[in-house]
């Protein structure tokens, strides 16, 4: 273990690295400069977060354009086409822009913490991560901007509806490369994560005592290289469709698009765990903190999320229900689904175990954590309902199935999401929320969020089919619509409220003392905001909630860390990894090519991969070098680092 | 203890009424939305035209019975589950800070029987879910076995954004299949096996009161098969994004015994009809003016339609007493000499058309228009041609009709050309 955690001290050592043009290796530790070579795992999933919240002010938005155009029936807020637009895109980036990369902010930032590493694995391979998000983000969403409009074949794109004969214009490009690179960016950032988690734990950290979160972490990450891949084939044969008139779901020539559907949803299942498994993850760690007691049944809980990730797999044709798969297939589908609620059940089961005999501190992470136990459970029973295919042929495409999916993705991974800010604010900001105002936002989201999604159910079976801009007003649907856009604009006055006292507490909160919430895992043995290097001593990890013993082990601990604080300053004290330029170069050639693509400019799209092939040479022949902190007895920092160059 | 049960009862009767007094004001509030908003406040009925939850046929019948025994179990396990977190979280929060600061509960890790025992729980409730949800997915599937002998077959064919009916047991010498659009007459009281095609996009056909979706799928082979218990007259909608108007892709389904349903295939098999031209003096065409100021997705329903659907699609197969055969005849030039005839079939009137296009050889005796949006009326038929645009964003008869061949129609056309197509029961 000590070979690999400390792997990093046997590269260059001091030698400085001969200057160079080419090989220019920044060193600003402030300004723009440094937030874009960044490879600090803190600062890049802070990079990540605000994206990612930014993304997700904007898919409110969306949202609520499309609460505001169903307000009433056979309403003319939006036209069709701009309906057909803001839904498409609302999904699109809430999955892909908002949700998905919050999750890649608490990886990046959390977890090495949790496993007591000083950064990821891949520190630059990180960056490139985060900038080919950005870049797909760009493209995704360029088309706000430009004649051709945004995408508008909905976040699933079903073919042939994304073929040149119905969709001739260049949004739906946008949508195929801007999600493309997406897909490297996570498929990137997952490998890192499970190299690190695999290779950078401290001693003594074995993969039963990791924290729960780093598990899911593990488990997310081998859904994500497991499933992109589906999609990305999905995509370049959709892309290869348009641009080189290839026949993969070209129909007139043969083509299939239920291909496209089984290829979309062995991705598009894994997906939806992709955004939930995280959010347990970070229950797991909320609910035995402010319970102060160990989570019941750990081994059960780290099995079912692992169970949940392989069960994942085996149930996508459940989204297809209606297809006509045929009656064996449809069973067996059917059967597959309700299997997952077990798993499931298992965690809900295991959390309300963990609150049992606690001392449970009613704080807001906590109150948003058991929001997330009510709705998560709302959302997987009507989950298990969809599982039952005949049921669902009714439910399908209606809006029972979107009341479904917002219990699970806004009650489970928002709120999830919501309380790991909470939770970890004092730690990464170092700031202390007010209790009062996150609470009280916490309400009015709660509220909000329940009066817009539950009338759904009622919609939905009483037969409102999704993705309609309009209805009439003589279906039965008036109230429920109108009961629901109320809803929509409290919960967005919740999300705003959250918003504001989070950016107020960033500025002017209340610096948070060390510790703030008496936690569990080792994360919480920093102090606050963790310094770049983390850990002044790799930490040795003796039981499963690693810092709740070491509270309790203190002196023995003491004397194991000053043990190995001399053992580090013998192999030349704390290694940290070089700032580079050179994966925000390759991911704006990633930009730049999949513009090309996007507008079938050959030359454009050429000239993006030499920038993106170039920008990877020069990672490669830079090397993966690093210079050496030394601290002093109080943590300082006793001679600048970067000094000798 | 209940020496004096009086005095009690008022107590209790006291407290009632203040408690009533309180919600008084909540009901007023929701009564004062209710009224602003025009919307009745018993949505949890679910008794529209698309429920699922009031049924008239055994497919929609049995997937409700599916959705009720998972709404049962999983209503029992909400119940149960949530009780305990409720009474868990109660129980065992801080009180004080104190509370928060005494010394750490006992740290538990875990009680493995518990959790065996809860993972045999759920298998046990998820069986009682499987085995009516097998049932019905081998039920909902096709026609039963004992059935077969007495099915009724059709095709449905979907375009963007409308549906295609084709008869193939009712076969027109000389012209081929039976065709209809939009408006899907079955006999009730029969299995109904509908073949599911799709010509360009993927669509889904759903008609909830008696089956759930199936999707129509390009290059796929799909069928849904339904039975309507009596006559009855069904509302259905393409239930798959499918493009711009996908929310205005809607259809009806009528379900007819069998002396009227044979009666309206002996209808439909005939020609189009023809308004002889009254005897003697030749009255000069009466041009009507029909509304022409209808904003972009204004409703097209009325509610005296909606009080007995199935009698007024009866009554839209007898012709109109007020016709006008001169504006009738005028009418039926323009729908030539606009090129209307290129793309629709009028079988007997003219030769022409496709049947990749909406078959109008009897549009007149349909309920409604532009794929079950509108109602058929003069009025909306107006507004239907002379706006398609406005009507149903993107649809081909505009774009490619339209705007390809330059068609303009003035006021006096569409009052003709609506008298004409009316005409057409």
């Amino acid at each position: 273990m000590d070979v690999t955690a400390k792997s990093h001290f046997t590269t260059h050592g001091e030698s400085a690295p001969a200057k160079s043009y080419v090989f220019w290796r920044p060193t600003a530790k402030t300004g723009l400069i440094s937030w874009l070579t960044t490879v600090d795992h803190k600062r890049i999933g802070f990079l990540y977060g605000l994206f990612a919240l930014f993304f997700f002010l904007v898919g409110g938005s969306e949202a609520l354009m499309i609460r505001l155009q169903l307000m009433v029936p056979n309403n003319n807020l939006l036209t069709a086409v701009q309906y057909n637009t803001m839904f498409t895109m609302h999904g699109t980036t809430m999955i892909f822009l908002a949700v998905m990369p919050l999750g890649a902010a608490f990886f990046n930032i959390i977890m090495p913490l949790q496993i007591g590493a000083r950064d990821v694995a891949f520190p630059r391979l990180n960056a490139f991560s985060l900038w080919t998000f950005a870049a797909g983000a760009i493209i995704v969403n360029i088309g706000w901007f430009l004649p051709d409009g945004p995408p508008i074949t909905s976040w699933v794109g079903y073919a042939p509806l994304t073929s040149k004969l119905y969709n001739p214009n260049h949004s739906t490009d946008f949508w195929i490369l801007g999600l493309q690179l997406l897909g490297v960016a996570s498929i990137a950032a997952a490998l890192n994560f499970i190299v690190t988690i695999i290779n950078l734990r401290a001693p003594g950290m074995t993969m039963m005592r990791l924290p729960v979160f780093t598990w899911m972490t593990l488990v997310t990450s081998f859904l994500i290289i497991l499933s992109f891949p589906a999609i990305t084939i999905a995509l370049v044969e959709v892309m290869m469709d348009r641009q080189f008139g290839t026949n993969f779901f070209e129909v007139s020539n043969g083509g299939m698009p239920i291909l496209w559907q089984h290829l979309f949803w062995i991705f598009g299942h894994p997906e939806v765990y992709i955004l939930i498994l995280p959010a347990m993850g970070i229950i797991s760690e909320i609910l035995p903190t402010f319970s102060r007691k160990p989570l019941f049944g750990y081994p059960i809980v780290v099995f079912s999320g692992a169970c949940i990730g392989f069960l994942g797999f085996t149930v996508w044709s459940h989204h297809m229900f209606t297809t006509g798969m045929g009656t064996v297939a449809t069973a067996a589908f059917s059967l597959a689904t309700m299997a997952i609620a077990v798993p499931t059940g298992v965690k809900i089961f295991n959390w309300i175990g963990t609150l049992w005999g606690g001392h449970l501190k009613m704080r807001t992470p906590m109150m948003f954590a058991l929001g997330f136990i009510w709705m998560f459970m709302i959302g997987g029973f009507s989950g298990v309902m969809h599982a039952a295919a005949p049921a669902d042929a009714q439910q399908q495409d209606s809006y029972f199935v979107i009341a479904h999916f917002h219990y699970v993705l806004i009650g489970g991974s928002i709120f999830a999401l919501l309380a790991g800010i909470h939770y970890w604010f004092p730690l990464v900001i170092g700031r202390q929320v007010s209790d009062f105002w996150g609470k009280l936002s916490f309400w009015v989201i709660f509220v909000g969020f329940n009066v817009t999604f539950f009338p759904m159910h009622f919609l939905g079976l009483n037969g409102m089919p999704r993705r309609t801009f309009t209805y009439d007003g003589n279906m039965g649907w008036n109230t429920a619509n109108y009961i629901a856009t109320i809803g929509a604009l409290i919960l967005g006055v919740g999300i705003g409220l959250y918003f504001a006292v989070m950016i107020y507490t960033f500025f002017k909160g209340e610096k948070a003392n060390r510790d703030h919430w008496d936690g569990r895992t080792l994360e919480w043995s920093l102090p606050n905001p963790p310094p770049e290097y983390n850990y002044r001593v790799i930490p040795t990890i003796h039981a499963r909630d690693a810092y709740w013993y070491e509270k309790h082990h203190r002196e023995e601990i003491a004397q194991e860390n000053a043990v190995h604080a001399q053992e580090d300053e013998a192999h030349g004290g704390i290694h940290m990894p070089y700032q580079s330029i050179y994966p925000l170069v390759a991911s704006c050639g990633a930009l730049l090519g999949g513009f090309g693509a996007c507008y079938h400019t050959l030359v454009v799209a050429l000239a993006g991969g030499l920038v993106l092939l170039s920008g990877i040479y020069l990672w490669a022949m830079e090397g993966a070098e690093g210079y050496h902190i030394h601290l002093d007895a109080e943590g300082r920092i006793v001679e600048d680092p970067h000094a000798k160059h | 203890m209940a020496n004096d049960p009086f005095p009690t009862e008022s107590m209790r009767l006291k407290s009632l009424l203040t408690h009533l007094a309180r919600w008084r004001v909540a009901a007023l509030l929701l009564g004062a939305t209710a009224f602003l908003t025009g919307c009745d406040l018993n949505f949890w009925r679910m008794d529209g035209h698309q429920s699922t939850i009031v049924v008239n046929g055994p497919v929609a019948r049995s997937q409700l019975e599916v959705f009720y025994v998972t709404c049962y179990v999983t209503l029992a396990i909400f119940v149960i589950v949530g009780s305990v977190l409720a009474y868990t979280t109660w129980r065992f929060r801080a009180k004080s800070a104190a509370d928060e600061h005494a010394a750490p509960p006992e740290q538990g890790h875990g009680n493995p029987l518990i959790e065996l025992g809860l993972i045999g729980a759920s298998v046990l409730a998820l069986v009682i879910i499987a085995i009516p949800t097998l049932k019905a997915i081998w039920f909902t599937y096709d026609v039963p076995v004992e059935d077969k002998a007495n099915v009724y077959e059709v095709n449905a064919t979907a375009f963007q954004w409308w549906f295609r009916f084709e008869y193939p047991a009712e076969q027109i010498p000389g012209s081929g299949t039976l065709l209809a659009s939009n408006e899907l007459v079955i006999p009730a009281g029969r299995p109904v096996r509908i073949t599911l095609r799709s010509m360009d996009v993927i669509h889904s056909f759903w008609i909830p009161k008696l089956a759930g979706k199936v999707d129509m799928i390009p290059n796929r082979g799909n069928f849904i098969w339904l039975k309507a218990d009596a006559p009855g007259y069904f509302w259905g909608q393409c239930a798959e994004y499918c493009g711009d108007s996908h929310a205005v892709m809607r259809f009806r389904v009528i379900a007819l015994g069998p002396r009227e349903f044979n009666d309206w295939l002996n209808q439909q098999m005939a020609p189009a009809r023809t308004v002889a031209a009254a005897g003697g003096d030749q009255p000069k065409a009466q041009f009507a003016s029909y509304r022409a100021d209808w904003r972009r997705n204004e409703r097209g329903y009325s509610e005296k339609f909606e009080l007995n659907p199935l009698d007024a699609w009866r009554a839209h197969q007898e012709p109109d007493k007020t016709e006008d055969a001169a504006l009738i005849a005028k009418g039926r030039e323009l729908f030539q000499a606009k090129t209307c005839f290129s793309c629709h079939v009028i079988r007997g009137h003219m030769v022409g058309g496709s049947s990749a296009y909406p078959d109008l050889t009897h549009v007149g005796a349909r309920t409604t228009i532009a794929a079950g949006l509108l109602e058929n009326n003069p009025e909306q038929l107006a507004r239907w041609i002379s706006h398609p645009d406005q009507v149903k964003p993107g649809n081909k008869m505009y774009v490619t009709g339209y705007l390809g061949n330059n068609i303009k129609l003035t006021p006096a056309d569409v009052t003709a050309l609506v008298a004409y197509l009316s005409s057409l029961k």
